[in-house]
């Protein structure tokens, strides 16, 4: 455990961060990127094909993605302990287990927003008022 | 069967995994396990530990990090009162729904 994280930031991390994103979340996803580096063959290419799909449709906030790959870990830490096999974690369709994954983390996710909008322009569609700014870009 | 049985089963997964909680905690590869036993061996593991961490965030089972023989500590789950509340009116829904899809199907018969 690294130590020091809950003290304030200096200014010029602050201005940093904004750059380049919290560095805590960095370090969340060089351990992240460690603990698969560990992972059995089959089980690394796995996650690495998942890493690849939750990029593009996954959460756009970095300490949401930190979460969400920690708990991807997690899960395939604990599968390969277990033995596992590939194909009963992710079951016929590896899209829908990973969609069903991908919902815990919609903070952030383009996605996300677009749903959002979706469902806020149908509102206002069929006469709903319900008192939501609406942001339209 | 099979396809069938997989579809219908998305909107009670989340039910069933309660209800098996709420007879013990059990962590994730016992739950897949006790599924495969009762026949759905479609169940992937996968599925059930995405729906075990959405109803942890939903705040509907307390978790508890076991250490493990082998790998990493395993994450037990337990239903907690929100999570009781959640399930009684599942079984609430359930039995709406199979009352209704009863008569459905005696009427058609």
């Amino acid at each position: 455990m690294e130590t020091g994280s809950n003290e304030p930031k200096s200014r010029y991390r602050q201005y940093l961060e904004v750059v380049t994103g919290p560095l805590q979340d960095k370090r969340r996803w060089r351990q992240y990127k460690a603990r698969v580096k560990e992972l059995p063959e089959n089980y690394r290419t796995a996650v690495e094909a998942l890493e690849r799909y939750l990029m593009t449709f996954g959460p756009g906030d970095s300490t949401e993605a930190a979460s969400m790959y920690e708990d991807l870990a997690d899960l395939f830490e604990r599968s390969a302990a277990d033995g596992t096999p590939i194909r009963e974690i992710f079951g016929e369709n590896p899209v829908e287990f990973v969609e069903a994954f991908a919902q815990n983390y919609s903070v952030g996710s383009w996605i996300g927003r677009e749903r959002e909008r979706l469902t806020s322009a149908i509102e206002r569609a069929a006469g709903e008022n319900t008192g939501k700014e609406e942001r339209t870009v | 069967m099979g396809k069938q049985v997989t579809e219908m089963l998305k909107g009670v997964l989340e039910g069933i995994v309660l209800a098996i909680l709420s007879g013990r905690p059990a962590h994730g590869y016992e739950i897949t396990a006790w599924l495969r036993d009762q026949g759905f061996s479609d169940i992937a593991e996968g599925t059930i530990y995405a729906l075990l961490i959405r109803i942890e965030q939903r705040g509907l089972v307390d978790v508890e990090k076991v250490p493990s023989e082998k790998g990493p500590p395993r994450k037990v789950y337990s239903l907690n009162a929100q999570g009781r509340a959640y399930l009684e009116e599942f079984w609430r829904t359930w039995s709406f729904l199979t009352e209704r899809l009863e008569q459905l199907h005696e009427r058609g018969n």
